[in-house]
């Protein structure tokens, strides 16, 4: 049990994701003190790996993480779950996973890398929808460098492949080799359609890098990478427990505390598994909860000063729910021969549709040309198909090969009425209410999904593709934003450009929760850019006091 | 990694040169003829001076790099030519003293950690190229490494001048040494150049090199260098002339074995390095030196193991992530090693991640080189390729393990590919690394 002088520090973070090691990092390495406050275990990669050797269900991305019982997340993308609990039209396209534990959800993620477009940034102004945002491209630019090479981002040369977001240095790693499915998706896409296939800018090594090894293409990125060439949270974690700063696992942080005033924040308060409590004081807090917890723990942390949560004078804090929920085809090509699932699971774009005028009236959106291995999938269409015996190994054999999976991040929209609550019904072993959402989705991405569902018809009939299994209604891609929306104005907003809170001066938020659009890039470059902003602002002010 | 080298004894050309004040004005060679500094540089390349002479991350030649010996810690020594800082000061003939003979400017004596009696070998022309090239082509760097700090009685540097009695030097190749035939060449590039033995041959009680066991094989800071004399039973008496050089150019020859460590180090910074004609005369020289055959190898390392045919390990049943036990060796090597090396352990298709069976550490009777390995991975450049491998000690990202599970993932590697169980302990895997975690400046 850690003494009550080891809790206190000039910076205490919730959450020990990509956001908040990364901050740590930086922070411990400037010699300022930090706490890191962990609610799930620490953990290690040997074990993961075993618990995905024995999972017989490979594409479960959870799988290989069960929770523990005072840090759950949710167990899966299945309707309903007993963690995350959806309601609303669209109930279905929000049951998003997470995990809980050291080092955050990187450990299972594909190692998208995108950074966003400046347009991303200025949906408002230049499209008439959604929001901008309070921070511009030019500001982040270099901290999506710094991200990428915190990460160990591979990716094109922007002279050869520009990915439309302007870069001041190279990638730090050369882009990846493409693989033999993905050549044979290129080549029919730029021979057959006016789009474009791009490589994927992937957190992933090309060469050593980091003390780390070089990809070898074991295609399970998800849910666990087995050599550590893909980047996890955790490695920041490391770095900054090497630079001093100071993890604390399995503390389930219940509530902050402020001051008489409202305006600043004096300490949080944890349980451990045995719900014995403690209190971590600081001089400056950061919230890197992952959106949906983030929101969570300011909502559950309501008291007499502040009756609708911390943070939230505006009452936005669980609004603004944004994934990039899209479509998802699987089909049999009758083409040549594809052979997917050599290589990382994602990496290849078509781009073509990241931006466009049409953004005034419909979202935009990204399609991947998903690389994983079809064997399960090509059995059991075949044991449906009825085969046995030797025509069924042919079969397997032939269907695993042509197998084409497309699928598509299409924009959300901020939308206040899409709203996370506290739970009424459900709380966890600690009495902390599980969360809640509501969502519908915005009508601006339903176009887009309509539009992406034509280009998939496109694309099928350009591979002369048969059996097409079409994912019911929409596809929640585990991206989600918006949860502590950023804006200018305090009255819409929670956080302003640098990610702090409106509300209290010391307390900053390092989330996809502050995103005020989502963009169609994964989120991760973009809160770790944004992490390393607070990093920065942080050092500055903790100089000058 | 940090060089870990044959650093035994590679060290201090001028520790406290700053403090000698009374000195001529720096005494230069006339503008050197691009043939002389070509010489020199590849002079210093076969001499492999970097590897002692530049720390992790540090300039080149600046020095700083500590090396564990049986004294103390010896700390490398600035060679580049600033003339405060570095060997600017030195002529060509003080310079020539302590390279081979270990006389510093000042006449103290240099301690053996620098191998000069090898270099004592080494031809008057090749030392003056040496000289020449590093006062002209090396950029000056004007930093002093930490002095090193030696216990008694080797750090009063006058008990050097006993140590030099006893150690002798051996008397210069004389001529140009471009025009030897190959077995004098490659002697050359042996003894006074390369100086293999200084890793490779046993030491005795006054940490000289053993007479009468050239290149039989020595422990050096946790890895062991192996017997490399042509004993079919216990050195490389199986390799052929071709194998060798292919081992000294790239680090890897599959089927026989891989460099790591300091081998690792030597290959990257020197033989790679090396021409075609060299690699041939060192190869064909190492190999007509007098066998020895080895204590406890007694069959050739690499013609151990076979594939195996995995039994199926996997129950279905997952772990709680809080409950992390440690594993047995058999799921330590399918959680760590089976990704890369196969859970048959023939390694990739090609030879990136090299075979476990057929591999000349997993199948000698010493475990030495295979926990260092694990603890340490392999981060080796040679030509286009970097062979890298992570470790997994107590600084790794990719997995911290355990002293008691790299002592049975050892044992599970040694007796399923290699020579059989040596029973290696958690503490010994302990002593190991405790032992590189102090080095490590």
């Amino acid at each position: 049990m850690p003494s009550e002088q080891d809790l206190s520090a000039d910076v205490v973070i919730v959450g020990s994701g990509v956001a908040g090691s990364s901050i740590a990092n930086e922070l411990a390495r400037a010699g300022i003190s930090v706490i890191v406050l962990e609610a799930g275990p620490r953990v290690d990669r040997q074990h993961f790996v075993e618990n995905f050797r024995n999972l017989e269900n490979k594409p479960s991305y959870q799988g290989p993480f069960p929770s523990v019982p005072w840090a759950i997340h949710p167990p899966n993308q299945m309707t309903p779950n007993d963690y995350l609990h959806t309601t609303g039209p669209d109930a279905e396209a929000y049951q998003q996973v997470y995990l809980r534990m050291m080092g955050g959800t990187t450990w299972h993620w594909a190692g998208c890398a995108w950074r966003y477009l400046p347009s991303d940034f200025e949906l408002k102004t230049r499209y008439g929808q959604g929001r901008d945002w309070a921070v511009k491209y030019e500001d982040l630019e270099p901290f999506y460098y710094q991200a990428e090479v915190m990460m160990g981002v591979c990716g094109p040369d922007p002279a050869v492949e520009d990915l439309g977001s302007p870069r001041r240095q190279p990638y730090p790693m050369e882009a990846l080799p493409i693989s033999y499915a993905a050549q044979q998706f290129r080549k029919l896409v730029s021979e057959k359609t006016p789009y474009r296939v791009v490589h994927e800018p992937q957190a992933r090594n090309t060469r050593p890098y980091d003390n780390r090894p070089t990809c070898e293409g074991h295609n399970n990125c998800m849910p666990i990478c087995p050599i550590g060439a893909m980047y996890n949270g955790s490695y920041s974690v490391y770095h900054a427990e090497a630079a001093g700063a100071h993890f604390v696992p399995n503390a389930v942080v219940y509530k902050i505390e402020r001051d008489s005033a409202n305006k600043r924040v004096t300490a949080v308060h944890y349980y451990d598994p045995d719900k014995g409590s403690h209190r971590v004081t600081g001089k400056y807090f950061v919230i890197a909860a992952h959106c949906i917890e983030t929101a969570k723990l300011l909502l559950v942390s309501a008291d007499e000063q502040s009756p609708d949560g911390i943070a939230n004078s505006s009452g936005h804090v669980g609004r603004n729910m944004m994934d990039h929920t899209g479509v998802q085809v699987t089909f049999i090509s009758g083409d040549k021969a594809l052979w997917p699932g050599r290589g990382p699971l994602e990496t290849n774009v078509i781009d073509n549709f990241r931006d466009g005028t049409w953004r005034n009236e419909r979202g935009a959106y990204l399609v991947h040309m998903v690389d994983d291995n079809q064997v399960d999938l090509a059995t059991s269409l075949a044991i449906s198909k009825g085969y046995v015996g030797r025509e069924l190994e042919e079969q397997i054999r032939y269907l695993a090969s042509h197998t084409v999976r497309l699928f598509s991040h299409n924009e959300g929209l901020a939308d206040p009425d899409n709203r996370l609550t506290l739970s009424q019904t459900h709380k966890d072993v600690l009495g902390i209410p599980h969360p809640e959402v509501y969502y519908k989705l915005p009508e601006y991405t339903v176009k887009s999904c309509e539009h992406t569902r034509g280009l998939f018809r496109e694309l099928i009939g350009l591979m002369h593709g048969t059996d097409e299994q079409w994912t019911p209604g929409y596809f929640p891609q585990d991206h989600p934003a918006g949860s502590t929306i950023m804006g200018t104005d305090p009255r819409d907003s929670v956080v302003d450009g640098f990610c702090r809170t409106h509300d209290h001066e010391n307390l900053f938020i390092a989330s996809s929760a502050v995103f005020s659009s989502v963009g169609t890039g994964n989120i991760t470059l973009t809160v770790a850019a944004l992490a390393l902003r607070v990093a920065d602002t942080l050092k500055k002010e903790l100089a000058h006091a | 990694m940090p060089d870990l080298a044959r650093k035994i004894l590679c060290s201090v050309l001028t520790a406290g040169t700053a403090l000698a004040t009374l000195s001529m004005a720096p005494a230069r060679a006339d503008e050197p003829s691009a043939e002389l500094l070509a010489r020199g540089e590849y002079v210093a390349t076969a001499g492999d001076c970097i590897a002692c002479h530049t720390r992790p991350g540090g300039k080149p030649f600046a020095g700083g790099l500590s090396m564990t010996t049986p004294m103390g810690n010896v700390i490398s020594t600035n060679i580049t030519p600033d003339p405060d800082h570095g060997i600017g000061k030195y002529t060509e003939q003080e310079f020539e003293q302590s390279v081979r003979h270990g006389i510093r400017r000042d006449g103290s004596r240099l301690y053996p950690a620098m191998p000069y009696v090898s270099y004592s070998g080494m031809t008057d022309e090749d030392v003056k190229a040496l000289y020449a090239w590093l006062m002209h082509d090396v950029k000056p760097v004007a930093e002093i490494p930490p002095a090193t700090e030696l216990n008694f009685p080797a750090n009063l540097r006058i008990t050097m001048a006993v140590w030099n009695l006893v150690a002798g030097s051996t008397t210069p190749e004389t001529g140009d040494s471009a025009t030897f035939d190959k077995l004098r060449r490659g002697r050359y590039l042996a003894h006074a150049l390369e100086h293999c033995g200084t890793c490779h041959t046993p030491r005795n009680m006054m940490l000289t090199e053993k007479e009468g066991s050239y290149l039989a094989g020595a422990s050096l800071l946790g890895w062991y260098a192996p017997d490399i004399t042509p004993s079919k039973t216990g050195g490389i008496g199986n390799w052929t002339e071709d194998n060798l050089v292919a081992y000294l150019r790239t680090g890897h020859v599959n089927g026989l074995s891989q460099a790591a460590g300091p081998m690792g180090e030597v290959v990257e910074h020197s033989t790679s390095h090396l021409t075609d004609a060299d690699l041939h005369a060192l190869a064909a020289y190492i190999l007509q030196v007098p066998a020895m055959d080895d204590d406890v190898d007694h069959t050739p390392r690499e013609q151990f193991g076979q594939v195996l045919n995995t039994p199926d390990i996997r129950t279905g049943e997952l772990t709680r992530i809080d409950r992390l036990d440690e594993m047995d060796g058999q799921h330590v090597y399918d959680a760590n090693c089976a990704a890369c090396h196969g859970d048959n352990g023939a390694g990739t298709d090609d030879h990136y991640a090299p075979s476990l069976f057929h591999n000349g550490v997993v199948g000698s009777a010493r475990p030495d080189n295979l926990i260092m390995t694990v603890l340490h991975g392999v981060d080796r450049t040679a030509g286009n390729e970097h062979a890298f491998m992570p470790g997994f000690d107590q600084k790794s990202d990719v997995q911290r393990l355990s002293n008691a599970e790299i002592a049975s993932v050892v044992n599970y590697v040694m007796t399923t590919f290699g020579s059989g169980n040596h029973n290696v302990t958690a503490e010994q895997v302990g002593t190991m690394r405790s032992g590189e975690a102090t080095k490590v400046p």
